[in-house]
């Protein structure tokens, strides 16, 4: 059971990945990305991280993959991205990507970790959000300034000043 | 749990509310203020940031290098040595942005963002934990990702922060792959029960914790510019602003090392790996590759974003040493701290040479000495100093670098052909480095001198003062990176 959904999980995960970097119109490919965005989910269920498998559908599918579906219906795409496609490059790619996927494939399945077996109960959210607080303090603090930094930096990319200068001479 | 008055903390506490107050004062303000303003404030911050961390190193607060804590920072020697380079190099970006600035728009984001990069700068070389160590990368490369593209009507400017987000984001990628590998094997992230967990492995998992290592040098190596993870360097450094290539160049490149040395030597050394004859290898490739291309360049920015990549190499040298001789590991602190103040300088050079003439194409600096004779001045001082032309600093930390691998001999035969690469490097470093002094001081001889920037030319200042006194009396700092050495002899099994 848990391999079927494994594969099913995995086909719909890899699938709309790959449809969300081919598709031509960008608002398939945001909805595709959704369905990745998804599946991710689907295997923290099915790896008893039920907290997290939530907060990766609040959150990625629920918030980020919306927004960018918003993003792409506000902004004249036209006139952003010229598309040059080189067959050689993504054949290139695809190679080199299977090179990669054996390779850190068969490290995988030679070493040890397929024999292991545990009977440890899943990790406890409490435990994620009390570890967050005490050990790991600093680095919440430093989360939080890399997303002010992060917001305040894409502001001024995103803001376009030939429109508030036209306004301003209107 | 860590004490609140620890040097990262302090630094985190003053650079992250002066980093979070600027742009609140710029939305209130309602001129907007100057460059001027915004980075004396940013300036001030991380003065009193690099006094903190000497402070401490004067009263004696300052433990020796530790590998390994309990907790997910460490105030040690290590650290310290490092946030002192990245305070220079942040102090030296932020006085030259001052006049560079002026013609731009967004001032307040700017040193923001530059202080946000600071702290992660600050925080990686601090970090003894994997998580901590990650989340610091980010704070230091989210910000640069955004600088380097902050001349947003420059394709350039566009093509360099785009190459350089692609591959941070993989780098990225790679190492929280290598993290989460090295996680599920030894059920830590603390970096020390990490290496504990992997000198006691059961042999079935060892190819994964070397999977695990090898993921770290891919992504670290990004950041540092080592061959063949090199290939977004030149491009970023070239399109983006040249303050903030200085920051890039001298700074983030540097901060790989920091990572590198608490991870990945350490983790070889716990797997007992023969992988310093590898690292050496990466280390010629990587300094031979950088100063042929960089011979080739007709771009100022581009022949330093390569020499760049060649001083990755010499620095390379000591890291695949490191098990064989303590000077050789010294070495590569002290030229990183060099590099740091070598490299931001010529950089800031850059900066100011564009800023007043708009040029950056080598042919076109001809009789720069008589346009501009401080920063032609601090120009060579760096280029000289990079070569390793005694007596200035840069010769003393390649002298160790050099040293360290011919010390090594006894141990590793193959130790010091690095020592061999190495001086014949310097030789062909010195050979496009001449070409640059050449135009400069033996061209152009009916140019009329132009007005210099004056923050380009406080930082010139400093820059040939440091590069020159190091040269003259390195003592202190050689003793002060013999207390930053972490001791890897207690660490092999």
């Amino acid at each position: 059971m848990v391999d079927a959904a494994f594969l099913a999980l995995s086909v719909i995960t890899i699938g709309s990945a790959i449809a969300a970097l081919e598709l031509r119109s960008m608002i398939y490919g945001s909805m595709a990305l959704m369905g990745t965005l998804g599946g991710i989910a689907g295997f923290f269920l099915l790896l008893d991280s039920p907290f997290i498998a939530m907060f990766q559908i609040a959150v990625y599918v629920g918030s980020i993959a919306v927004l960018i579906l918003f993003t792409v219906m506000l902004v004249k795409r036209e006139l952003i991205f010229k598309k040059i496609e080189d067959p050689r490059r993504k054949f290139a790619g695809i190679g080199l990507m299977l090179i990669l996927m054996m390779g850190l494939g068969s490290i995988i399945i030679d070493s040890g970790l397929r024999t292991i077996q545990t009977n440890e109960p899943a990790v406890d959210f409490r435990d994620i959000g009390e570890d967050f607080l005490t050990y790991y303090w600093p680095a919440l603090i430093l989360m939080a300034l890399i997303l002010a930094g992060a917001v305040t930096g894409a502001l001024v990319l995103a803001r376009r000043e030939d429109v508030e200068d036209e306004q301003r001479a209107n | 749990m860590i004490e609140i008055s620890s040097t990262p903390l302090i630094i985190l506490a003053i650079l992250g509310t002066v980093a979070i107050a600027i742009p609140l004062i710029s939305i209130s303000r309602k001129d907007r203020g100057s460059s001027l303003f915004y980075g004396a404030i940013a300036l001030g911050a991380l003065l009193a940031s690099i006094g903190y961390v000497i402070y401490q190193f004067v009263t004696g607060n300052v433990a020796q290098s530790a590998i390994f804590s309990e907790d997910v920072l460490v105030d040690d020697a290590f650290g310290g040595l490092f946030a002192i380079a990245m305070l220079i190099v942040a102090i030296m970006t932020t006085v030259a942005s001052f006049n560079y600035m002026r013609k731009h728009k967004h001032p307040a984001v700017y040193f923001s963002l530059i202080l946000l990069s600071a702290i992660g700068m600050v925080f990686v070389a601090y970090s003894t934990d994997l998580v901590m160590l990650f989340v610091a990368w980010e704070l230091m490369s989210i910000p640069t990702y955004i600088l380097a593209g902050y001349m947003k009507k420059d394709p350039s400017s566009n093509e360099a922060a785009l190459k350089y987000f692609l591959f941070g984001a993989l780098s990225s990628a790679i190492i929280i792959y290598g993290i989460s590998i090295a996680y599920g094997i030894t059920g830590s992230t603390n970096i020390g029960e990490v290496i504990q967990g992997f000198s006691t492995l059961d042999p079935t998992m060892t190819p994964l914790a070397l999977l695990a290592v090898g993921m770290f040098i891919a992504g670290f190596g990004f950041k540092m510019g080592l061959v063949p993870f090199h290939m977004w360097l030149p491009d970023t450094y070239e399109g983006a602003p040249p303050t903030i290539a200085a920051l890039l160049a001298a700074g983030t490149k540097k901060v790989g090392f920091a990572a590198a040395l608490r991870i990945i030597i350490m983790g070889a050394v716990a797997l007992s790996l023969d992988w310093t004859f590898a690292l050496g290898i990466i280390a010629v490739m990587t300094m031979t590759v950088g100063n042929i291309a960089a011979v080739m360049q007709k771009n100022l920015a581009r022949m330093l974003a390569y020499s760049s990549i060649g001083h990755a190499g010499y620095i390379l040298i000591g890291l695949s040493i490191a098990p064989f001789s303590a000077i050789g590991i010294q070495g590569s602190l002290f030229h990183i701290l060099n590099h740091a103040v070598m490299k931001g300088a010529a950089f800031i050079a850059v900066a100011g040479i564009v800023t007043t003439l708009a040029v950056t194409n080598i042919d076109k600096l001809k009789g720069l000495a008589r346009k501009m004779p401080i920063t032609s001045l601090g120009l060579v001082i760096s280029l000289l100093a990079l070569a390793g032309v005694p007596p200035l600093s840069g010769f003393w930390s390649k002298l160790m670098l050099f040293g360290g691998a011919i010390d090594a001999g006894p141990i590793a035969a193959w130790a010091p052909w690095l020592a061999i690469a190495g001086v014949l490097n310097s030789a062909l470093s010195l050979a496009y480095y001449g070409w640059i002094i050449r135009k400069m001081y033996f061209e152009g001889e009916n140019e009329k001198r132009v007005k210099e920037p004056k923050s380009i030319i406080a930082v010139m200042i400093f820059s040939i003062i440091f590069i020159v006194a190091i040269g003259v009396y390195p003592d202190p700092i050689i003793q002060f990176t013999e207390t930053a050495v972490p001791n890897l002899a207690a660490l092999s099994p």
